[in-house]
């Protein structure tokens, strides 16, 4: 299993439990298929609500957290496992293309634009759910469709990339590509 | 049947869960609270190109959802909780139907934002509810419930509709712009019976329409939240107030709700500075 550490240890803010974190997050490590001596560092910001995510290095993988992302959006301060599992199995999933000869040409994440960060993750997410982590595939398609529009192409290009395995970046790219010239200007 | 319902009495099937505003406003999470600011400096608007804009539009479609159900609860009470009469816990026949008509609306606005919820991939109870519509909605003084309920809340709501309207229309997401722009049309009624009756009931008592008005300015200071609705170009929620002037409401009255919203945020953005000078 992976070496997993998250930072704090203790948490003021929350209600998590850093032990609970690790153990899940070794669970969804194997599940995506990373070797067993990876390393991952997750540091959580407890401090606030939001829930913006980023993975931010690759050796070893980190991943920084907004604590918003973790917890129960029915329980604030709580930790949701689904949260969790939803957010470390899709940048896992991520980290593991990174770290693939076919993802070399991606731009760093900063670089990315909504429209490849929402293809890359509806890529992740489908193979989360493959892993039987039942993410919100609707919830998806909506953030799929707000990106890449409101047409029957980008519907397609979702429904592909959620079941595809083996993909490569200029894989990600020609889908972006496909949907941007179906794009009806809005208004 | 009970008259006046207490909001922990409210029936709900074990997908909600409910989050009272003690818990809300204790969270340290929040600027002021000792929590980060994680570098905001205010409100943000609400725009599809924002990197969480789905989200944040299904989880202010989902409060809205609560809302309506909300606003449902509380105008049948306002149908139950009072006799027919002349007197201060009385109201007029006509007020009643008013309310009934509200009923109808309110429940097509609960199913209406029910397929809303399915497209925008929500389940219903997602997200924690909070009951500040129906509490509202529990003035024992039925003029007071109507203007902090139909003026200050469904007024909110027009602002909200009419903000969502346009982030469907610039998303290019037809079913939000088409749910919004129904929806809205109803809430501009809704205001506008809350109008007409303030000034009808309280005509020759000016201590009560200034009572009703003062409760007004609370609910609408509250839910300014920090700037959360104004009239800036960055405002998450924009003042409407053509659709306001449309529902009764003078130009002074959005005036003065323009006044208090840069107040709210005047206040908000002091809070950020000391939490990110601290």
């Amino acid at each position: 299993m992976a070496k997993v550490v998250v930072t704090p240890e203790t948490f003021a803010f929350v209600s998590f439990d850093a032990n609970h974190i690790v153990e899940l997050t070794g669970k969804i490590a194997d599940k995506v298929g990373l070797p067993a001596d990876t390393e991952i560092r997750i540091e959580i910001d407890e401090t606030t609500p939001l829930g913006r995510t980023k993975l931010l290095s690759l050796d070893p993988i980190t991943l920084a957290v907004e604590g918003g992302s973790f917890e129960d959006a029915k329980r604030p301060r709580q930790l949701s496992d689904t949260s969790v599992i939803d957010v470390v199995g899709r940048l896992l999933f991520r980290a593991k293309d990174r770290l693939d000869a076919g993802f070399a040409a991606a731009p760093d994440d900063d670089a990315l634009t909504l429209q490849q960060h929402t293809a890359w993750d509806t890529y992740a997410v489908g193979r989360c759910d493959r892993a039987g982590w039942a993410p919100q595939k609707k919830r998806r398609l909506y953030h799929f469709r707000n990106r890449h529009g409101f047409t029957d192409v980008a519907d397609a290009a979702f429904d592909r990339l959620w079941n595809a395995d083996g993909l490569t970046w200029a894989d990600l790219e020609a889908a972006c590509a496909e949907t941007e010239a179906a794009r009806v200007p809005a208004g | 049947m009970k008259k006046i319902l207490p909001p922990e009495e409210l029936a709900r099937d074990s997908r909600f869960v409910r989050l009272s505003m003690e818990d809300r406003f204790s969270d340290r999470r929040s600027p002021g609270g000792g929590g980060s600011t994680s570098g905001r400096t205010g409100p943000t608007k609400l725009t599809p190109d924002a990197p969480q804009a789905p989200d944040r539009a299904r989880a202010l479609m989902h409060g809205i959802f609560v809302g309506e159900i909300q606003a449902l609860e509380g105008a049948g009470r306002t149908c139950w909780d009072f006799e027919v009469g002349p007197h201060f816990d009385e109201v007029p026949f006509a007020l009643k139907l008013d309310m009934a008509r509200q009923c109808w609306d309110e429940a097509r606005h609960c199913e209406i934002s029910i397929k809303l919820s399915e497209w925008m991939g929500t389940e219903l109870g997602e997200f924690a509810e909070s009951t500040f519509l129906y509490e509202a909605a529990c003035n024992p003084d039925p003029v007071l419930r109507l203007t902090g309920v139909n003026r200050a809340l469904e007024g909110l709501a027009i602002d909200v509709f009419n903000t969502m309207r346009e982030f469907g229309q610039s998303a290019g997401d037809p079913v939000l712009e088409f749910c919004e722009d129904w929806m809205l049309a109803d809430e501009v009624t809704h205001v506008k019976m809350g109008s007409d009756w303030l000034r009808r009931i309280t005509e020759k008592d000016p201590d009560r329409r200034e009572r009703a008005l003062e409760f007004q300015r609370v609910v609408d200071k509250l839910f300014s939240l920090g700037g959360f609705r104004g009239e800036d170009d960055d405002s998450p929620i924009r003042l409407a107030r053509k659709f306001r002037e449309m529902a009764g409401f003078t130009h002074e009255e959005v005036d003065e709700i323009s006044d208090l919203s840069k107040q709210a945020r005047a206040e908000g953005e002091a809070r950020l500075a000391q939490a990110n000078a601290s």
